[in-house]
This record gives structure tokens, sequence and C-alpha cells, in this order.
């Protein structure tokens, strides 16, 4: 699940719903890409997914958490994914 | 009891004064003498460094609430009383059931059909007989949830719905509770302690740890939800997150990270451990994948959020508002109400489909199933075929990429599974000319995907201009069970 994207590539993991929406666990996807961009390049390609599986979500980029919301916080520097980046789409769980 | 008049000389028995406190980091505990089963009993844990005796009366003095007594509560509460936590609160309204048995393994068969709360203190007070045990054999709602979370130290939300994590978390926030939420469905687990140290709501002056809100803001659309009893669970994914749960009470617990801290002295660095962005376990589980590689990932999650509706700066939230409707939890995560309603035209019952068949009324049609293949593999319908509701949707947006300007019969084509071949052989071919206006019937588990799966189909123009008829069988199989046949094997 860890290996390398092919060059000029970056992988983004589905976890939870977003895994069983796309029928994947991992895909590699053409890097650079703004971050404001994913949900769009995601929406184009299973669409729908942007409603019942991406609002909801967080997305971490390297493991870290990147923020998506546009409600208005402070406006920081352009997040860019890199070559070579790890981005994972994460929906909550909520079962137990 | 094996101990109890042997080399023990170190130990006080019961209510002896013990010797001064030595805590010199985090909030003072009364200290005391442990008892000689005590000793005993929490020996293990006890010399490992870092806990010690102070940890262990830490433990000892806390109050531990756990809400859901299922998957992910009975090994929480396991290894929560196992490890001495003095008292222990357990909230759930539902009784053992036998589907519950493979992963909620504090409960037996012997139980079945008993409040989970009571089978679960049973369990434990056999398991270590020193905490105090308090059941709440109810839900946790909005007019009970600050009376109940207010007795506590620590919350361990062990639920299985959105609305009331929400609902935990907010009053969580607003009593000052830190909060161990792990949550696991299918083959995937994940695992958060939120508000921790405890932080007044709207402070956002300094990074400070998030709350449930400031992680996941919204719900997800109520359809898109699934439970265990309809997506299933793996008993030791959930297992693992409720093991884990308990390891990250057991740590805030005994090193009183609950409790206020003391004010820093001049110069003194803060708490060395991250606490203010903490690390969100995601645990995820492939049974299609050979043994390993073990896919844990520690993510590492921003703080509180300034706009956070319920810890934010500019926050209105309240305990009294919580307990008179204000926010309306249910409204909030639109808890499913089978809404979704096609018109009479599109739907049949499953009695009506059955008689229809069974004169020999109906057409050559399709019948397609989209129940996930496990559910398809336990039985059907004579004569259905398995599309699984996620695929359908994948194979149409797909059809929409492509430009969309198939003919309803080609749309049929790419789509629908081939019947088996004993099923082909058995009736006649449907020929393309025929396809353009065969009948489709629709069946899935309960009767939502299938009316949805009809739109679907109608908007890929598969109903040829309302020349084919597209149906749903109102109520799914377990329709099908109730009404036609009881002997189905509905899971």
């Amino acid at each position: 699940m860890s290996s390398r994207p092919p060059k000029g590539h970056f992988h983004v993991l589905y976890f939870a719903t977003a895994g069983s929406y796309t029928s994947k666990q991992l895909e590699a996807l053409p890097a650079p890409l703004p971050l404001r961009e994913l949900f769009s390049t995601l929406e184009e390609r299973y669409q729908g997914m942007k409603e019942s599986v991406l609002d909801h979500s967080l997305v971490t980029v390297n493991l870290s958490y990147v923020d998506m919301q546009t409600d208005g916080e402070d406006e920081e520097e352009e997040v860019i994914i890199q070559e070579g980046d790890e981005v994972a789409i994460i929906p909550p769980v909520s079962s137990g | 009891m094996p101990g109890t008049n042997g080399a023990s000389h170190a130990v006080a028995s019961r209510g002896q004064n013990g010797e001064a406190s030595h805590a010199h980091n985090g909030a003072a505990i009364p200290s005391r003498r442990l008892t000689e089963d005590e000793f005993d009993r929490y020996s293990r844990q006890m010399i490992v460094p870092g806990m010690g005796k102070e940890g262990q009366l830490r433990l000892i003095n806390s109050r531990v609430l756990i809400i859901g007594a299922g998957g992910l509560g009975c090994p929480a509460a396991q290894y929560v009383a196992g490890a001495g936590v003095g008292t222990i609160g357990i909230v759930d309204g539902d009784v053992v059931e036998t589907s519950n048995l493979h992963r909620q393994v504090a409960h037996a068969t012997s139980r079945l059909g008993m409040k989970k709360v009571d089978s679960l203190i049973q369990s434990l007070g056999d398991l270590n007989p020193l905490p105090t045990y308090v059941p709440y054999p109810c839900l946790l709602e909005p007019q009970n949830a600050a009376d109940i979370i207010s007795q506590y130290d620590l919350v361990m939300d062990c639920t299985d719905n959105p609305a009331t994590r929400y609902l935990i978390s907010d009053v969580c926030v607003l009593l000052g509770k830190p909060l161990v939420s792990a949550a696991s469905v299918q083959k995937s687990g994940q695992l958060i302690v939120l508000n921790c140290p405890p932080t007044p709501q709207g402070l956002v002056d300094k990074p400070y740890p998030p709350c449930y809100r400031c992680c996941f803001k919204k719900p997800p659309p109520a359809g898109s939800m699934v439970s265990c009893g309809e997506a299933g669970i793996i008993g030791p994914v959930v297992g693992m997150m409720g093991v884990a749960q308990a390891g990250e009470a057991i740590k805030i617990l005994a090193s009183g990270l609950h409790l206020p801290s003391p004010p820093l002295a001049e110069g003194q660095p803060e708490q060395q451990r991250n606490l203010k962005q903490p690390t969100l376990l995601i645990y995820s589980y492939d049974l299609e994948a050979a043994v390993g590689p073990y896919t844990f990932r520690a993510l590492k999650m921003a703080g509180r959020r300034k706009t956070c509706f319920a810890c934010g700066e500019s926050s209105t939230l309240t305990l009294e508002g919580i307990k008179t409707g204000n926010p309306n939890y249910e409204q909030f995560c639109s808890l499913p109400t089978a809404t979704h309603n096609l018109p009479p035209e599109n739907r049949i019952t499953a009695t009506a489909y059955n008689d229809a068949k069974t004169r020999g009324a109906l057409p050559k049609h399709h019948l397609v199933d989209t129940r996930e293949m496990e559910h398809f593999s336990f039985g059907c319908i004579d004569g259905a075929v398995n599309l699984p509701f996620g695929k359908l949707l994948m194979a149409a947006a797909k059809l929409k990429r492509d430009g969309g300007n198939s003919t309803a019969a080609e749309v049929v084509e790419k789509i629908l599974p081939r019947p088996s071949s004993a099923d082909a052989a058995a009736g006649e071919k449907i020929t393309l000319e025929q396809e353009e206006d065969t009948p489709i019937f629709v069946v899935c588990r309960r009767g939502l995907d299938s009316q949805e799966a009809v739109e679907k189909l109608k908007e890929l123009g598969v109903d040829n201009g309302g020349k084919r008829k597209i149906k749903d069988i109102i109520g799914g199989m377990r329709a099908w069970k109730e009404e036609v046949d009881p002997m189905f094997p509905f899971i």
C-alpha cells in the first residue's frame, strides 16, 4: 500500500467509504496538483463522490492534516500536492 | 488468594494510612498504601516504568464512563477494569443478541437477551471485583447526557452512530472532559483522543486540542452511513480499536492529564507530549491481501478550529441548549427515515412480483439484485443477477464520462452481468431488439438502494423514453422474506 507512486504522480489512499466508493484502496494521480483542485479532480473520476464522501472527509498530505475548508479562516499559502506525496481521504467512521 | 499470607510485607491492609505523596508532576493525588489484593493484582503494570504506585493510585481514584457496551466497549471495559480504574460507568440500552457475540466478547451465550450493561458488568466483576461498576441501561440522549457525563473524569466513545458521537463530544467540551473516541466498521478502525487536556470553550489564543467537530465538521449523508449490522465487521478489527482506546484512557488517567494542570513555573517548558495536535490512528485490515503488511497509519491532526461550532471562539453551544433540543442532533445527522419515494408506477411489492411471476403473468424480464456480493451469495430470488449498488454507480459514472450516446440496449449490455449459463440455457435469449422494452426489476436489501438504482437507470436512458418499465421491489429482500419466503436466509 505504500510503494512509491510512478514518476510525475502522487498517491491517493481511500479509507473506509472512500474505498467502497472508488472500489480502490489507492491510485496514482498526476502531480503537481493544487490542493484546492483535489476534490474536483476526484469528482470528475467518481461522479457524486464529493457529496457522498469528500465533503465530510478529512484529508492528510504526507500523514499530516490539511484544511480543505473554505470558511474564511486564516488565508494560508496555497498547498500544492507534489510528485511522490501521499494524500489520504479519511471519511468518519461511526459504528462500533 | 495467593500472596495473602505470603511475602508481601511491604503491603498494609486497606484503610491504613500510607506515606506522604511523592507526586511532583501533575496534580497531587491522595496517597495511601495499596491493599494486599491491589498490590498483587496490579503488580505487573505498576512495575512498568512511568506507571508506579502513583500512576496506580490515580487509576484507582479515577472515574471512567464507557458509552456503548458493544464491539468497542467490551474490550475497552475489560482492560480499563483490569487496570483498576476505581469507578466505571457503562451506558447502553440494548440487549445481548447472538449476532453480537463474534466481536462483543465480554458477553456470553448464556446471557442472550440480558441488558448489555448488566451482562458486561457481570463479566467485569468476575475479572476484577474491586472497581465500582455503575450501569446506565439506557440510550445516551440530549436530556440525560450532561447529568451522566458530569459524574466522570474521562469519557470513552464506543457508540455506533454519528448523532451520539456529536452529542458526546459537545457535552465533553462543555463539561471539560477528555474524550477517547474510537470507531470501526467492516475492515477499518479509527482512534483519536479529543479535548485533552480539557480546555474551556471559546479559548483560541493559543493552540488547543480539537473536539470531534474540529475533525469532522459535517456528518456524512444519512444514506451513505452504514452500521456494523449492515456493512459487517471483523471481530479483531473492532477489538483492536477498543483495546487501543483502553490504552489511551489508562495513559491519560495514570499520568493525570485529565486533571487541571498546575501553573507552569517561570521558564518551565510546556508538556513535552504534543497534545494539541493529537494523532488519528487508522487501522485497515485487508482480507484480500496476504499476511501483513499491517497497515496502521498515524496521522497528525490539527488543533482546535477557531470557527468550531462547539469549542470555537464564537460558539453559542450550552448545556441548557442541548437539553432542550438545540442543536437538534437527529436532524443534523438526518438519521435515515426511509423517505426515498419513487412514483407508484415504478414500484411493486414483493407479493405482487411473486404472484405475477407464479401466475406466468410476467413477461420476460431482468431481475437485478443490488446487494453486496457477500449478501447475494447466501441466496437470491430465482433468476436474479447480482450488480452491487456501488458497482452500478461506478458503471453509471463511467458511461456519463464516456459521452453517454449509447442506446438503452447497449447500456444494459454494458452494465448488467450475464445470467449464469444454466439460467441462460433454460430461458430464451433476449435479442437486442427485444431488449429495448424488456422490463427491469431491481431489488436490494431493504428497499432504499433499489429506488436510487431505478432513478440511475432512468437517468441513463435505460427506460427508453418510458417504453421500458423499470421498477423496484418495495422493501427489498427483507420484505421478500416477510411476505413471500419466510425461510429466506436474510442477513
